[in-house]
């Protein structure tokens, strides 16, 4: 299983428990990168104050599982092989970083004082603590540039996906990963905005087949076209699918992506008609997809 | 939940055992965090579950107080008045009206917006009048809301 510790330049056997303190500080500081553009977004606080107890352990809940996700390749820890289990701890941990990060800057910009009411408290903590907690997941690797290159391997629930047929399928699930990653960066900060809804009000029908032909060209255009990325290198990676197709479903992760934060930010109900949600959709799809490509190039 | 110590590796550090169990890297400080996270996670369940118990059943119900400290400043008359959200619930674009009847001169009305009133909240605020509000009848009250 390899060596104990893979922290990278460290000769002497580092005092566990600052290793520890320095995870978590180096934790912190990824959540406050990643948190703070939503912490001063109106929009959030309000809806996080109007929003039913419910609903706030859904949100909590699909962080945990977004944290997971962005775990088992990034996480917070220097290590770099991972059990499922610890997938799981970690990422409890990730969100509870994100919590108390997040309650200390509401604090600190008065947005929760004394006199603040228990029920919007908590709806503005948890929602505030959504983008802390991604950023805590996703510490090791924008705090240390190309140190924390590497990515995690988890130890796979079944051996069935060792299989060298399904090695390639893995790594562009991978690149698919990255994709949502990247699009969560940059989308989640727009999401909640009354700008989305704004925009896609505004738009004539036919406008969105546009939208959509801007989001795919500017994906490939940033990924393939722009010689950001080494073709060889990719192509050594195991990908699957030709780039047309990458784009394609890149695209739809992104799609995907937008509805999940749309839903979560209440911007869109059940209720609403069918084309405010395609419109939504697709208007917030641009910047997606756009932080997907740049996902799929950085991490 | 202990570490999986094993008696053979004695010469490292006991906390990075090197266990090939489930746990293969948890130190003591890893296990300290993971202890706090989780009492900081059920904890904050927790209160969202009593919110939950407690308030979400109770619409939003509005006491609005008058102040008797008037001041009056360059003429003009400034009445504070604090209004209580006593129901459970949020409500959200609280409407707030004053209409001030003085014998002998003009009705004054006066209104106010509030955002975002939680259960529970209070939120405070002036109407300014150019009559002697003591002299007239004011009433002030809630005239709408809408829920979130």
């Amino acid at each position: 299983m390899g060596q104990p510790i893979d922290s990278v330049g460290d000769q002497a056997t580092p005092n566990p428990w600052l290793a520890e303190f320095q995870a978590i500080l180096q934790g912190a500081a990824g959540g406050f990168l990643f948190g703070i553009p939503l912490l001063y977004t109106v929009e959030v606080w309000a809806i996080g104050e109007a929003t039913s107890p419910r609903w706030l352990l859904l949100v909590l809940a699909t962080t945990l599982v977004v944290v997971g996700l962005l775990t088992q390749v990034e996480g917070f820890r220097q290590t770099l092989t991972l059990q499922p289990l610890e997938v799981f701890l970690e990422s409890i941990e990730a969100v509870a970083i994100g919590v108390v990060c997040a309650t200390l800057a509401l604090v600190l910009l008065r947005r929760i004082t004394l006199d603040t009411p228990l029920a919007e408290g908590l709806g503005k903590v948890v929602f505030e603590a959504v983008p802390f907690a991604l950023g805590v997941a996703l510490a090791r690797s924008t705090l240390q540039g190309n140190r924390g290159r590497d990515r995690r391997t988890t130890a796979p629930l079944s051996r069935r996906l060792v299989s060298p047929t399904l090695a390639n399928l893995r790594d562009a699930l991978v690149d698919f990963d990255a994709a949502l990653i990247g699009a969560v960066l940059i989308a989640f900060s727009i999401a909640p905005t009354e700008e989305v809804p704004l925009l896609a009000a505004a738009l004539p029908p036919l406008w969105l087949l546009l939208i959509m032909a801007a989001s795919l060209g500017l994906s490939y255009a940033i990924v393939f076209a722009s010689g950001f990325t080494d073709r060889t290198e990719r192509r050594q990676r195991g990908l699957v699918f030709s780039p047309m197709t990458e784009t394609l479903v890149a695209y739809l992760v992104a799609l995907l992506a937008s509805v999940t934060m749309l839903v979560l930010f209440q911007q869109l109900n059940p209720s609403d008609p069918w084309p405010e949600w395609l419109r939504d959709v697709l208007v917030l799809g641009l910047p997606a997809s756009i932080g997907g490509a740049a996902g799929r190039i950085l991490i | 939940m202990d570490l999986p110590n094993s008696s053979a590796s004695s010469n490292s550090a006991p906390a990075t055992s090197e266990a090939s169990g489930r746990f293969a890297q948890r130190s003591a400080a890893e296990w300290l965090t993971f202890v706090v996270a989780s009492v900081i996670l059920l904890v904050l369940v927790g209160l969202i579950l009593f919110d939950w118990q407690t308030n979400q059943n109770r619409p939003p119900a509005f006491a609005v107080a008058v102040s008797e400290a008037v001041r009056v400043t360059d003429g003009r008359y400034y009445v504070p008045f604090a209004i209580t959200n006593t129901g459970g619930r949020i409500a959200r674009m609280v409407q707030v009206t004053a209409e001030l009847h003085s014998a002998g001169a003009d009705d004054e009305t006066g209104e106010q917006q509030i955002d975002f009133l939680s259960g529970h909240e209070t939120k405070a605020g002036s109407f300014v009048f150019t009559h002697d509000p003591q002299g007239g009848d004011l009433v002030v009250r809630v005239a709408s809301y809408r829920l979130p």
